[in-house]
């Protein structure tokens, strides 16, 4: 659908919803500002929900395409949208709601990122849990439109635990609330969960609150190496049987670790059991996990090669910019089958094969790659390997050459009910104002 | 509507004795453990997900409001009928389908008791972490549709935390998956929207939970206090020191008393307050951890801390803390358990208001409540043969969860708003807000077949009528 307002009209009345400071029609900004190639026709700034609000009622009378967009970390994904008629960011949306560190809650705007946030609270000696990719950029908002944490995920949960709250506005240009600022609330639908990884199709989040935990005051990395990811998954299943619970449970394949810090390189399956605790608890983890530990790691190397294993999405997309990446969501116990699958595939193929994740929870990236680029390869591989995957698998396209984008829908998989999902769709985004073309359900 | 047809309806989908339509039979499905009551017209048995797929055709072909139930021990009026409508209720759909060790799942109908999920896969050194105190009654089918609760949800969180995926049955009959195994599933996550959405979405028959390893080792401590006031602020103390204990219960003097002259767990007679600390974790950091707390205990004015020397005097300590509400059915004809939440650094604000609460009302108020994540449970008593008595204690309740809601805090923590705090919605969300909610249930459940006037409050417009019955429900043991 091509919009039928001339811009100069619709920047008029977008400027009186957010002031004449807040409405970018240079053509220079605007094409800086591309997603997937398509240039916005205008973009806005809005600073407030009622302003956000107004803009959204506004894009439903005359049926506009409205992409939201925070710190465009993931605008990658999703497929080519048709003609944008606005990008909404929301960067100026940081009030910070409420923080009480003795309540380990925090509320605060949704362009507010995510790297200060952790500055913020980690000031009190609290964690934000929350890791995503390119985190100085991402904002709160962003993260929680595209569900996408990093390794945390395996020790501290998924944002669909700890986000407590959050207000947004529909695509009808509705402003709405779920849960609040306590732990603990089951007042109302859970519209946390709904808008975790809706990638912007039902709303424009404005804010969210979180529960925060204690920072862990001395934390410990320790790495075992395998010549085959069978023995990885082994490992990795005798760690999940014993009495540890680490932080991080990272698999790291061959080709992975070439996305580290220069240490940490290897040719080898590895598992990277992140633990937090006093001398004597690590002793104990030393013991636990025994002689296949080959490395331990500490300090700001430490840090930063956790930061970069949180970085793995953002690193490949520099390094390989041609590259097609997977998100999948398995059960535990289908990983090893799935890499296996994965790594023969690969070589039938001739592609290049990253894999890293959360190997005890199933939370798995998978990076697809060709030097020279040969897209059709890409697509053998990638549609090979969907035919694998069983019933309560999902996959998630989070990055593609543009050639392959006309079959991501083909690849994205979930085990949840397409039409109850449709009809979520429709209730809060009637006209499909948000995010149009781009996440076809 | 036509009843009686719709009756032989239900009675050649699922067979005769499987359905309940004579009044002394359908009166014992007229309440929950709330204090509401509401007779249907008919309770019916399903046993498999097409019997509960032609059921919802035959109502909403006919117009007759159908609520899911599981054991009834809500505290909500979640699971009670409108007035005529159809109970379906899952005793007969109490089957464990799956354990999965590999994936730490267990697959579940909806009738499953709660504790007996966690017994039967204790030989494999699992348990299904949701407890609330109704546990040995309570079905995880209702767990999901309340979103339950109970005292270890402060590391591991509440139901929804350890739901993967539910298999639903639509008004329209359709049966369709939202999730799986997996911890979490690419699309809109409508496992997540589904749990706790009391019944007004949809009807869950096949439920996939998570199984969670029990620790190496537990510690068991309970902190003596003389006053509230130095147990409360004590909560605020441990979380500061950074340790997040498995459980941190408060239960207060007066309480306190009344439980041990039930069942004897070993509580001092003469404190103020007491807390139940659980640590759990590695044997080494909760060594640590129990050190730590007893330290921050003895800061903030303990007279002791107790430490459980093994299993036995842990049970014990904790059965004093379930049986609470059977303890209080001794010395009250009636009590109403209210559920509020308050930001856990306003927890001795709280605690201040609920006394006052307690002599402007001339009430008697106890106070047992998950204090580790705010959510309290003032426990009013009064003889619901008193109208005015009854009267006070609804005043009463609104007047402490106001209080909770201007402070930064909920109506309900864990038992939902169904009917009785349906009103007080308005006070935590705006018209607008509501709307939101209203179109999504719409979206799924557009003639209120499903459980109809729960939750979600009229339309402005509209006059809310509910009635409440002025006969006195006995306090149950396992609430």
């Amino acid at each position: 659908m091509s919009t039928v307002v001339a811009p100069a009209s619709l920047a008029r009345e977008l400027r009186e919803i957010c002031g004449p400071g807040y409405v970018i029609d240079d053509p220079a900004k605007l094409e800086a500002a591309s997603i997937l190639g398509v240039t916005p026709a205008l973009a806005v700034e809005p600073a407030t929900a009622e302003e956000v609000a107004a803009i959204l009622r506004l894009a439903n009378e005359r049926g506009l395409n409205v992409v939201p967009a925070g710190g465009c970390t993931q605008q990658q994904a999703g497929a080519v949208p048709p003609p944008i008629d606005v990008l909404l960011y929301t960067h100026r949306l940081t009030a910070i709601e409420h923080y009480d560190p003795g309540d380990l809650t925090v509320g605060i705007g949704a362009g507010f990122r995510v790297a200060k946030l952790c500055d913020m609270v980690g000031a009190s000696g609290l964690l934000f849990a929350g890791d995503p990719p390119a985190h100085e950029l991402a904002t709160v908002g962003g993260m929680l439109a595209s569900g996408l944490i990093g390794p945390r995920r395996h020790g501290y949960g998924g944002l669909r635990d700890y986000c407590i709250g959050v207000k947004f506005v529909t695509g009808d240009g509705r402003t709405g609330k779920g849960g609040g600022r306590v732990v603990k609330n089951v007042a109302g639908y859970d519209m946390m969960k709904l808008l975790i990884g809706s990638w912007g199709t039902l709303a424009v989040i404005t804010g969210a609150s979180f529960k925060l935990f204690p920072l862990a005051p001395q934390r410990r990395t320790f790495i075992a190496e395998f010549s085959t990811v069978a023995d990885a998954i082994e490992y990795r299943s005798r760690v999940l049987r014993s009495p540890l619970s680490p932080m991080c449970l990272e698999l790291v394949s061959p080709d992975a670790a070439a996305f580290l810090p220069g240490d940490d390189r290897s040719n080898a399956w590895s598992i990277y059991v992140r633990a937090a605790g006093s001398d004597v608890v690590l002793a104990r983890y030393r013991s636990e996990l025994g002689k296949a530990i080959g490395r331990e790691v500490e300090g700001d190397d430490e840090s930063a090669l956790w930061r970069a294993l949180a970085d793995f999405p953002r690193t490949l997309s520099l390094r390989y910019p041609h590259s097609l990446l997977l998100a999948l969501s398995l059960p535990p116990a289908e990983v090893r089958t799935a890499v296996q699958d994965l790594e023969s595939i690969a070589g039938h193929n001739r592609v290049q094969l990253a894999v890293m994740g959360r190997v005890g929870i199933g939370q798995m990236l998978v990076a697809l790659w060709a030097v020279p680029a040969s897209p059709a390869a890409l697509a053998a591989a990638a549609s090979a390997f969907c035919t694998t995957l069983g019933k309560d698998s999902s996959v998630a396209v989070l990055q593609c050459p543009d050639p392959l984008r006309p079959q991501i829908s083909a690849w994205n998989k979930t085990p949840t009910h397409r039409r109850s999902m449709q009809a979520v769709k429709r209730a809060l985004d009637p006209k499909d104002i948000l995010n149009r073309g781009r996440f076809v359900l | 509507m036509n009843l009686p047809g719709v009756i032989d309806d239900l009675r050649k989908i699922v067979g005769r004795d499987a359905v309940l339509d004579r009044p002394e039979d359908v009166m014992l499905y007229e309440y929950d453990a709330g204090v509401r009551k509401s007779t249907p017209g008919a309770v019916v048995f399903p046993q498999t997900a097409q019997h509960v797929s032609q059921i919802m055709l035959v109502a909403s072909a006919a117009g007759v409001p159908v609520v899911a139930r599981g054991a009834g021990t809500g505290l909500s009026g979640g699971a009670i009928s409108q007035a005529g409508g159809i109970v379906v209720a899952f005793s007969r759909m109490n089957r464990i389908l799956e354990v999965d060790v590999e994936n730490e799942r267990a697959v579940v109908q909806p009738g499953v008791v709660n504790l007996q999920l966690s017994e039967h896969v204790a030989h494999l050194g699992l348990y299904f972490a949701p407890d609330p105190s109704s546990q040995k009654a309570c079905t995880i089918g209702g767990n999901v549709a309340e979103n339950s609760g109970g005292p270890h949800t402060l590391l591991h969180g509440v139901t929804v935390n350890h739901v993967t995926g539910v298999e639903v049955v639509l008004p329209d009959g359709e049966i369709v998956q939202f999730g799986g195994k997996a911890a979490e599933s690419f699309g809109y996550d409508l496992t997540g929207f589904f749990v706790g959405s009391e019944g007004t979405v949809g009807i869950t028959t096949a439920i996939t939970v998570k199984l969670l390893r029990k620790p190496e080792a537990v510690a068991t401590l309970l902190g003596v206090f003389e006053s509230v006031d130095d147990a409360a602020r004590t909560v605020s103390a441990v979380t500061a020191v950074g340790i997040t204990p498995a459980a941190l219960e408060m239960l207060d003097g007066w309480t306190l008393r009344t439980i041990e002259a039930f069942c004897h767990a070993g509580y001092p007679l003469d404190a103020g307050a007491v807390l139940l600390i659980e640590l759990e974790g590695l044997r080494e950091a909760v060594e640590e951890q129990a050190v730590a707390v007893s330290e921050v205990c003895m800061q903030q004015k303990a007279r002791e801390v107790r430490r459980a020397r093994n299993a036995e005097e842990s049970a014990l300590l904790w059965k004093g803390r379930k049986m609470a509400f059977a303890a209080l059915g001794r010395v009250s004809p009636s009590y109403y358990t209210q559920d509020g939440v308050v930001p856990r650094s306003k927890i001795p604000g709280v605690l201040q208001h609920i006394g006052e609460v307690g002599k402007k009302y001339d009430l008697i108020i106890g106070n047992v409540f998950h204090a580790g994540d705010g959510n309290l449970h003032p426990l009013i008593l009064f003889d619901m043969r008193d109208a005015d008595q009854y009267e006070r204690t609804l005043a009463a309740s609104r007047d402490i969860l106001q209080y909770c809601i201007d402070v930064g805090g909920s109506i309900t923590g864990e038992h939902g708003v169904g009917m009785e705090k349906r009103d007080m919605m308005r006070q935590l969300f705006t018209d607008e807000e509501l709307d939101v909610m209203i179109a999504l249930r719409n979206a799924f459940n557009g003639d209120e077949v499903l459980n109809p006037e729960k939750m979600l409050p009229m339309p402005r417009m509209c006059r809310e009528i509910t009635g409440v019955s002025g006969n006195a429900v006995l306090a149950r043991e396992g609430m």
